[in-house]
């Protein structure tokens, strides 16, 4: 396995003010690869900005290391940053004032690349993110979509190994969000960019991220595969549908015994939703509809997607 | 990436051109009103004649130092609001180089700017000074480098506390101050930003003095003054963004 991009061990940051002191990110760990896309998930407040403000040096962390490659960003910033670049605000992370075209040249110059080595580059992100009939059109006279998309190449400008993405599809209509997906796609496929990202559109990250991690209070609650993490809720929910109502005594039972349990009257019979952690569950659960008398008319395994793993995980955890 | 600043601030102005030139017509007026209103009192006397020479180098200069304090702040609460600052403060180069880079830019054109202004003002006091570019040019940069460090250190304050238009404008009234302290009388306001480099320009305009007939001393505490103060305002201006990197503060308005 090659050596981890980006390296996140026991970073904490806590805000202080006069009043009080507000732990943001609580001993966060996590690796990502070189080429990966990886998602941040987690409810607002989670954590999820200020953890990727710590790795582009925007915020400096209370404790803990945070690497880019062999460079630590707090040791050395500036060497970190010519292997780093974020959009952390979307479309207001351009110039309107100036076209697509000069908007890159400016970002290559400030990351400290020449504008005469960099024009065919510039070209290429120009038609790559179709811009090509805006290219000398003020970014002000631009759709929110193609801001977006130029806040995007502005970053990619800078030819650097991390991509930090912070709500990158916020506000797009569905079109351009999954033009913007496939471009995030084949960057990370064709040129080998590896890409963070955090987003509240479930969509967005079970689309393209292979991984995910999950951070709740500050707190890395889950970091696995979107696949894994699907296979294993797909493996453990069902539903059932049984002949005609169950009873009261029955409806009990199921809330006592099972963790998370939906019951639902319709058409005639009944549906139960269910999460089952072990596999003996599923005989208990047979027990409980023989002793009520039920009859079953099917069972199904649930397929979860991933807005209803990342909920089914947080409220375990609230 | 001086030069990628350079253009984008040049870009900048052709687009808000008409503010530019507001800006600068503003100015004009401000020493016209100024200047007929003095003379309608005053008349012809000798001694407006020769507060004549001081006013319009008094003005000129100014003219830089507004820029020169405030243009900072101006800039970093203006890419702040604009979500860029965040930007700018990624450069692998450092955000400190980044920043004086936009002054560089700024500084540039304002002294072009300046000259231009001085011309007119000429004109329109009909009282010609010596211009000596080779005179002034380095004297202007070192007596204005003396004011930019407090701007660093406004410019500092700006990324943290955001919100510090008011002491912006309190700021100007000191600089009004110390370019019109009679240094015969208070000789330590050599050490005071502004105040010593505004008067060897004026040794330069009016008595025509050249750079290299200015006594190494008088040069010396030019260059300590504007040097110092730079230097200062720069240190101060980097430890209050390290304390905005520290409280997450960078990029919020």
């Amino acid at each position: 396995m090659s050596a981890p991009v980006v390296r996140v061990d026991n970073l904490t940051k806590v805000y202080r003010s006069r009043r009080e002191s507000v732990v943001a990110v609580d001993h966060v760990s996590f690796r990502v690869e070189p080429g990966e896309i990886v998602g941040l998930l987690g409810p607002n407040g989670a954590g999820k900005t200020t953890t990727i403000k710590c790795l582009c040096t925007l915020v400096r962390p209370t404790s803990g290391t945070v690497a880019l490659g062999q460079v630590d960003v707090v040791a050395h910033p500036a060497r970190a940053l010519e292997n780093v670049t974020a959009v952390l605000e979307g479309n207001r992370n351009i110039y309107w004032r100036l076209s697509p075209r000069e908007n890159l040249e400016f970002f290559s110059g400030l990351q400290g690349i020449s504008t005469r080595s960099v024009r065919p580059y510039i070209n290429e992100l120009i038609d790559r993110f179709a811009l090509g009939d805006k290219r000398d059109v003020a970014a002000r006279k631009l759709s929110r979509g193609m801001q977006q998309k130029l806040a995007v190449a502005c970053a990619l400008v800078k030819r650097t190994e991390v991509l930090l993405l912070d709500e990158p599809t916020l506000g797009l209509d569905v079109e351009t969000s999954h033009e913007l997906r496939s471009a995030l796609v084949a960057l990370a496929r064709d040129d080998g960019r590896t890409i963070v990202l955090s987003s509240h559109d479930m969509n967005v990250v079970q689309d393209i991220c292979e991984r995910v991690i999950i951070i709740h209070e500050g707190r890395v609650v889950t970091d696995d595969r979107v696949a894994n993490l699907l296979q294993v809720f797909r493996a453990r929910a069902y539903r059932i549908r049984l002949e005609g109502a169950i009873s009261d005594a029955q409806a009990r039972a199921l809330h006592e015994r099972f963790d998370i349990v939906h019951t639902r009257a319709e058409d005639g019979g009944t549906d139960i939703e269910v999460e089952l952690f072990a596999r003996d569950q599923m005989y208990d659960l047979m027990d409980v509809l023989r002793a009520g008398g039920s009859v079953i008319e099917s069972i199904d395994r649930e397929e979860p997607n991933l807005e209803e793993v990342f909920l089914s995980i947080v409220r375990k955890r609230a | 990436m001086t030069w990628a600043m350079v253009k984008r601030y040049g870009i900048e102005l052709k687009r808000y051109a008409f503010n530019t030139l507001s800006m600068l017509v503003s100015f004009y007026l401000i020493f016209l009103i100024l200047f007929l209103g003095i003379r309608s009192f005053a008349g012809d006397s000798p001694q407006f004649g020769e507060a004549l020479p001081g006013m319009v180098i008094g003005f000129t200069v100014f003219y830089l130092v507004v820029y020169a304090y405030a243009e900072l702040s101006w800039v970093l609460i203006a890419e702040a609001q604009q979500g860029t600052l965040e930007q700018l403060s990624m450069s692998p180069l450092g955000f400190g180089r980044v920043i004086v880079a936009r002054i560089f830019a700024a500084l540039a054109f304002r002294i072009v700017v300046m000259f231009a202004l001085l011309v007119i003002m000429m004109a329109t006091t009909s009282r010609w000074l010596h211009v000596d570019l080779l005179t002034i040019v380095p004297v202007l940069i070192l007596t204005v480098a003396s004011v930019q460090g407090v701007g660093f250190v406004m410019g500092g304050l700006a990324l943290v506390f955001k919100q510090i238009q008011a002491a912006l404008g309190i700021l100007q009234f000191v600089f009004v101050a110390l370019l019109a302290i009679p240094l015969e009388q208070f000789g330590f306001a050599k050490y005071l930003p502004l105040t010593w480099g505004t008067h060897l320009i004026g040794r330069a305009m009016v008595d025509g003095e050249r750079l290299w007939q200015m006594p190494p001393r008088d040069l010396g505490a030019l260059g300590v003054v504007g040097i110092g103060y730079f230097l200062v305002g720069f240190a101060c201006f980097k430890g209050l963004e390290r304390v905005a990197r520290s409280r997450g503060l960078l990029g919020h308005y």
